[in-house]
């Protein structure tokens, strides 16, 4: 029996894999929301970033191999001394040695997130937190904690891009590693966040700020008016939700008639509740 | 005579972090363990918040599956204040767990489980490093018709999104799925897109995805016996309501083939296996919160093990399937996976029906009050089975909040009595070809879907006769 490849009319115009960067995207202690939203990318979506944008050698959730072969990807890579871009989504969990999260068993040895994380950034040129949790803790790191879990610039101290949002949006993840495979690093504000992205606060683009300055306010949830009275945090949540909404639909968090949470905010949830002010 | 234990750790292309590890003598699994690896304790995060943040912040506890927490914790929330929900907003919150369900059942098959039935060579990192050892048996002709269901796939999951996005704001993690339906007022342009998009997906599961699973069974037959249970199941019901225009999963067990009503009561915990502090006996719901001790001799999970009538029951598509009698093939690997395709198209036409009873009245029902003091459940079938959330209300505050995922039934851990959980039962016995690359366990597990982000929960006191009706 023979087995032919995948034909080349899926995998178009295969670059050598040595010509594109090589990545591991690591999941630690999260919801696995991260990477339903990186699914969820259309242009560019998951066919581009697995074929033309890097070479991915660890995915947990994408990857055919398992177990001990599919770690000794990261074993090798980290041995190549090549450029390597190494996302982490999800909060790393202190407690016990870290051992609220283990991913992954090599010769009966658990690995912690802590650990892995700490073992492979040293090799990375590019480090990206992707969510709230890898960013500022997130919902992981909610109170009270009980994993004591933390945001990855607490592990390490290298530069960290942080794309946060709960999750964050395909165009941010995916534009982000774009950016860099042209042009590097893009410019980072005070919370290493890029720029492009987040640079603007909700409330500077709400379709409902004519309400806003006109002090006409929402009730319920359900009503058309600004819902600033019902504890919206578009004021002090600085994502491009309201131009780029989300998932192709034109909708978003306030165009489902509800308060935006602040969802990509450091303090998110803690600082960010009540999210529906009675 | 050979003897071997195998840790597969991790157990790749599933939702959060699963160890699994078996003993194999004699080419035979003698004994299997199922391990989840990450525990975040999202019940003690509940406590002390507002009750009605409890929406927003359980759908953070599974990014696969989080619109069927957000309608659960409304339901629970619904019960509590005694709310009744527009019935225009509860059809359209039945199309959302529908379309939740959908993006969910595509990306399990297609993304998750063929990569260890279908050959990617080519296609970083979702190819397999070492494709001679992995008993790869379809044609090159065939293989390709699978190859293509997996880029088919990941559009249709995608879009299957972007119709939930339309009512509900963005997924994962939905707005305006709220007590008294949703908030959203749903255009014209989001109900024919969402015609659209379930009209598209069944005709793919119709015309691709369901034919090539039944090939795969051709190709694979020993899968419709590896990988058996005993076929008990547990349903929490699925578009059973009298109202519903196309009647589906019913709510209750199916022990020794037989159908019999759910009493929530019979539900226990057991710890034993777990990492957490507890007496053995296994411990009623309303008990109070077992401690974590990672530490603890001999366990080897953070999953607790629920049981009902002392029995491990088993939840998913091949439940629901079996229950309302549309399938009776079996309970295997094979029979799962076949079933999650029959339900994509049956939910496909659930959600046809609930498009066509949608009418222009309200979606939402602003007239409720919240209590200061209350309590309620919320019981639905998520995509890997039954889910429940119970909200305990004191002082305006969430007192306690308890969930009770479906990959804790599924991938539960021994309990006191060292029965093994559905998952763990279905690897016992199975015959490993090549212990050094034991590609068995992985096919098996992964046909639970098995989820680890929100299987790993500590239970809450929780004190109150719960009224179940049963219809």
């Amino acid at each position: 029996m023979s087995f032919s490849p995948c034909p080349m009319f899926y995998i178009q115009t295969p670059r050598k894999s040595s010509s594109k960067i090589n990545c591991i995207w690591l999941e630690t202690s999260g919801c696995f929301g991260e990477v339903i939203s990186f699914l969820n990318g259309e242009h560019p979506g998951p066919v581009d970033f697995l074929q033309d944008m890097c070479h991915v050698v660890y995915f947990g959730s994408l990857m055919g191999d398992e177990g001990e072969a599919a770690y000794t990807h990261i074993l090798e890579v980290l041995k190549q001394n090549e450029p390597l871009l190494f996302i982490v989504d999800g909060a790393i969990p202190l407690k016990d040695q870290g051992l609220y999260t283990v991913v992954v068993n090599y010769q009966n040895k658990p690995i912690t997130a802590l650990e892995l994380v700490k073992q492979i950034a040293p090799h990375a040129d590019y480090i990206i937190a992707a969510g709230t949790c890898a960013c500022f803790g997130g919902p992981t790191a909610a109170r009270p904690n009980i994993s004591d879990g933390k945001p990855l610039s607490e592990i390490l101290s290298s530069t960290i891009i942080h794309i946060p949002g709960c999750p964050s949006h395909p165009i941010w993840i995916l534009g982000t590693i774009g950016y860099i495979l042209q042009y590097g690093i893009p410019k980072l504000d005070n919370l290493g966040r890029p720029l492009i992205f987040f640079d603007q606060k909700i409330h500077e683009h709400c379709p409902r700020r004519s309400y806003f300055d006109q002090k006409i306010f929402a009730k319920n949830f359900g009503d058309p008016e600004c819902l600033f009275q019902l504890g919206c945090r578009g004021p002090v949540t600085a994502t491009l939700c309201p131009l780029i909404r989300w998932n192709q639909s034109n909708n978003w968090p306030i165009g489902a008639n509800t308060t935006c949470i602040g969802c990509a905010n450091r303090g998110f949830p803690d600082q960010m509740e009540p999210f529906y002010s009675l | 005579m050979s003897k071997k234990t195998l840790i597969i750790d991790p157990i790749t292309r599933i939702s959060g972090l699963l160890e699994v590890q078996v003993h194999i003598e004699n080419h035979t699994i003698t004994e299997a363990t199922c391990g989840g690896m990450q525990l975040r304790g999202f019940e003690q995060m509940l406590q002390g918040r507002p009750p009605l943040d409890a929406i927003y912040l359980t759908v953070r506890t599974c990014g696969i599956c989080s619109l069927n927490h957000a309608l659960t914790s409304t339901l629970a929330l619904e019960d509590a204040y005694q709310v009744i929900p527009s019935p225009n907003g509860r059809l359209i919150r039945n199309i959302c767990l529908g379309l939740e369900m959908l993006q969910n059942h595509l990306r399990h098959l297609c993304q998750f489980v063929y990569p260890d039935y279908v050959n990617f060579e080519g296609l970083s990192p979702v190819a397999k490093s070492n494709p001679s050892l992995c008993d790869f048996r379809l044609p090159s002709h065939i293989n390709l018709f699978l190859v293509k269901d997996y880029f088919t796939a990941l559009t249709l999951s995608r879009n299957a999104h972007t119709a939930l996005a339309a009512f509900t704001g963005k997924a994962p993690h939905a707005h305006g799925v709220f007590v008294g339906g949703i908030t959203t007022t749903p255009t014209i342009v989001a109900y024919e897109q969402a015609q659209s998009i379930i009209k598209e997906i069944l005709d793919f599961a119709t015309s691709s995805l369901v034919p090539n699973l039944y090939t795969l069974g051709d190709y694979y037959p020993e899968y419709y016996t590896l990988g058996k249970t005993q076929g008990a199941f547990l349903s929490y019901g699925l578009y059973d309501q009298p109202s519903d225009p196309i009647l589906y999963g019913p709510r209750g067990t199916f022990i020794n083939h037989h159908l019999a009503p759910l009493d929530i009561h019979l539900i226990t915990e057991s710890f034993s296996y777990s990492w957490f502090n507890a007496p053995d006996e296994p411990l009623p719901l309303e008990s109070m919160p077992p401690v974590p001790n990672r530490q603890k001799q001999g366990a080897y999970s953070w999953v607790s093990a629920p049981r009902y009538l002392g029995l491990s029951l088993e939840g998913g598509p091949l439940a629901r399937m079996t229950m309302s009698g549309l399938y009776n093939h079996g309970f295997a690997t094979m029979d799962r996976l076949i079933t999650r395709g029959l339900e994509i198209q049956k939910l496909c036409e659930c959600l046809l029906a609930f498009l066509e009873q949608v009418t222009l009245e309200d979606f939402y029902n602003s007239d409720w009050v919240v209590s200061e003091n209350a309590q309620g459940i919320g019981l639905t079938e998520a995509c890997r089975g039954p889910l429940a959330h119970f909200i305990q209300i004191e002082k305006n505050t969430i007192k306690n909040y308890s969930l009770l995922p479906p990959s804790t039934w599924n991938l539960s851990p021994k309990d006191n009595q060292s029965q093994p959980g559905p998952c763990e039962s279905a690897l016992l016995n199975t015959p490993i070809q090549n212990i050094d690359h034991p590609v068995e366990i992985g096919r098996i597990v992964r046909s639970f879907d098995p989820c680890l982000n929100c299987a790993a929960h500590i239970t809450s006191p929780y004190k109150k006769d719960f009224i179940i009706q049963v219809i």
